[in-house]
């Protein structure tokens, strides 16, 4: 029976130890190539030291073997002998090696995971970091030109609503919950004539009545607003201003109520417009009816008049009956007169109009009147217009109205003043001024003194027809007439005693357009 | 850091103390089988080892790569080339100079009987069969975690 050759053996032994040896220097290669490229990689770390490891472990034992073989077939058994302890005491020691690299790849890599937990978590916040950094950066890049624009746009806003709140020709104010203004804008100012600090002012002193404030006070309080509130303010010297208010409570964080806002809308003209229409259509119903009545008394005291005045041949003139007929003639005389002014009012009076020059006309009164008021010590002052143009009209009736306006200036100057009668040109327009230092008209009856038969002269003085006939000779002109009382001066702006009567007249009518005559 | 002067002696001390290895220099007296003793343990430490690196690798992977397979390959033919290794020595000290014909020479063989004993002697006188693939699947593995994270460090 053979044995087993051992040769196959030993040559596996050889050729695998070298291969062992190649094999485990490759794999410390790729290992060493790997902890160069990422250097801080744990898992490279560990593969590196471990294939050290193995490489040395592969090596010893490799050429342990390869060594052995050589020698003890190369008949140096002896010497084989004498390394043999050392080559197995190095693969020995060089396994332990590889096996506790293993052992404290856990520990390691423990370690490596929380190290690696918190390079990801500093990453994190690094990265968190740095974007924070980045916007900051470009907030501060950006923040001077955005403060810029937003700086430009709140101007712009604030331009805005101070243009609107400045240049508005309504009043817009702000109060304290007391009533003081503390912002209010020219408009305001101007309207209410404040000449104080408007801080200094209560806007519940202007209202001129109690129960609008009243009114005012109770909607801000109990509703918060008001709306559309129709009040009469004391305005400046101009008189009584009359405001359209809305007005809104304003409330701090606890719903006290701590000021208020509103607009006011000045109504004054319009309510002037509305009187004077009012007015006038009031006038030309009293003028048509008196027409009439004038129309149908006419006939009558004509005829009245007739029959007196040829009784009278009947009877000797000293006699009592004729003396009485004379009282009849001279009241139905009378009688007609006030008719003719009725007539005259009511624009039922013949008129006949031509080329006039107003200075002329006022000259011819005044060449009649001036010896009598003079007498009475009033002065005349004229400052007629030069050059003004010529106007068409009824010369007698323009005299009829400033005999009138003459009349109720010396009536109003009893101790003597002075009449100033001012004529110019205004666009298309004379325009005539007749004033006087008198005591002037209070407002009660500035309504009421175009009314006819309105008079405040003692029973028998006057007929109140005199400013109604005067009303009614400018209409039929074209014209309009207003009064003012008392006078604001234009040149220094003030007020003084007595009273103003303006008449504006078209220039450019013609001598046909007026003509509405009956009778 | 600066070295300490006589760092440098110390291997040459080593050198010289493994060089006569027939002298114990310890305290404690050792007797001849403890290196055979020694070796045999460190091949089950190296084989434990390697199982805690396989099962280790398998069950958390710390880095996700194919690497790992060929490491978990490495892993389990070392670890039955350490087996083999351990079974080997075993088996050698059970033969004896006579189990051998023309010991020491080129045609050296099993005595007959051919035994289970002898025949075991001589499989695991193969175990580069067990130990060359593993180192070989060492490089792969290596090769496969360099090549991707070369590919990654290029991305």
């Amino acid at each position: 029976m053979n044995g087993i050759p051992l040769l196959p053996a030993v040559t596996v032994e050889f050729f695998g130890s070298a291969l062992a040896i190649l094999f485990s220097f490759i794999a410390l290669r790729y290992a060493w190539f790997l902890v160069r490229l990422q250097p801080s990689n744990f898992i490279w770390g560990f593969l590196f030291y471990f294939c050290i490891a193995m490489a040395a472990f592969s090596l010893s034992r490799g050429v342990g073997h390869m060594v052995r073989i050589i020698l003890v077939y190369t008949d140096q058994n002896t010497l084989w002998k004498q390394l043999s302890p050392l080559s197995g005491g190095f693969n020995t020691m060089l396994m332990i090696s590889v096996a506790a690299v293993i052992i404290y790849y856990h520990k390691g890599l423990a370690a490596y995971k929380l190290l690696r937990q918190e390079a990801v978590k500093l990453f994190d916040a690094n990265t968190q970091l740095a974007s924070s950094a980045k916007q900051l950066q470009e907030l501060n890049t950006h923040l001077e030109e955005m403060v810029e624009v937003r700086t430009h746009n709140l101007s712009e806003s604030e331009k805005k609503f101070r243009n609107f709140f400045e240049n508005s020709k309504d009043i817009i104010f702000f109060c304290d919950k007391n009533g003081y203004f503390t912002n209010i804008n020219s408009s305001g100012i101007k309207l209410l004539g404040l000449t104080q600090p408007p801080e200094s002012v209560n806007f519940h002193d202007l209202f001129a009545h109690k129960n609008d404030l009243e009114t005012y006070l109770n909607g801000l309080h109990t509703d918060g607003f008001i709306s559309d509130l129709e009040i009469e303010c004391r305005g400046n010297n101009e008189g009584p201003k009359f405001i359209l208010l809305t007005a809104n409570a304003i409330y701090d964080l606890d719903g006290q109520f701590v000021a208020y806002e509103g607009i006011g809308k000045d109504m004054t003209r319009l309510r002037t417009m509305t009187e004077q229409l009012i007015n006038q259509e009031k006038m030309a119903s009293v003028g048509q009816m008196a027409a009439g009545v004038a129309h149908e008394i006419n006939t009558p005291l004509g005829i009245i008049l007739g029959y007196t005045q040829l009784m009278m041949d009947d009877f000797e003139p000293d006699s009592e009956t004729h003396n009485s007929l004379l009282v009849m003639e001279r009241q139905t005389k009378a009688c007609r007169r006030i008719v003719a002014d009725l007539l005259k009012f009511s624009r039922q009076a013949h008129s006949a109009k031509t080329v006039i020059d107003l200075n002329t006309i006022i000259g011819e009164v005044l060449a009649v009147t001036e010896h009598t008021l003079n007498i009475n010590r009033i002065d005349i002052i004229r400052h007629f217009g030069a050059g003004l143009p010529q106007i068409v009209g009824d010369a007698e009736k323009l005299h009829q109205v400033f005999i009138n306006l003459f009349n109720n200036a010396q009536f109003a100057m009893e101790n003597g003043g002075k009449i100033i009668v001012t004529t110019g040109k205004i666009n298309n327009e004379l325009h005539i001024i007749v004033q006087d230092t008198g005591t002037g008209i209070p407002d009660e009856i500035k309504n009421k003194i175009f009314d006819p038969f309105f008079t405040t002269k003692d029973v028998g003085k006057g007929t109140g027809l005199g400013l109604s006939v005067t009303y009614g000779i400018i209409k039929n002109h074209g014209g309009r007439i207003s009064v003012e009382s008392p006078v604001t001066d234009p040149l220094s702006n003030e007020t003084v005693q007595g009273t103003a009567f303006h008449i504006w007249l078209p220039v450019n009518s013609t001598p046909n357009d007026e003509n509405r005559e009956q009778h | 850091m600066k070295k300490h002067p006589y760092i440098h002696i110390i291997p040459i001390i080593l050198l010289v103390l493994f060089s006569f290895a027939e002298n114990c220099w310890a305290l404690q007296s050792h007797g001849a089988p403890e290196g055979i003793y020694v070796h045999q343990m460190a091949h089950l430490l190296f084989s434990g080892a390697l199982g805690y690196l396989y099962w280790h690798t398998r069950t958390s992977p710390v880095i996700k790569s194919k690497g790992w397979k060929f490491l978990q390959i490495f892993c389990f033919f070392l670890i039955a080339w350490n087996l083999i290794a351990f079974t080997g020595h075993e088996a050698f000290s059970h033969l004896t100079p006579t189990d051998f014909i023309d010991k020491n020479t080129w045609k050296e063989q099993l005595a007959p009987p051919i035994t289970g004993m002898k025949i075991l002697y001589y499989l695991t006188k193969m175990d580069h069969f067990l130990n060359v693939p593993g180192l070989f699947a060492l490089v792969i593995s290596l090769r496969t975690f360099y090549r991707e994270a070369l590919l990654e460090a290029k991305k």
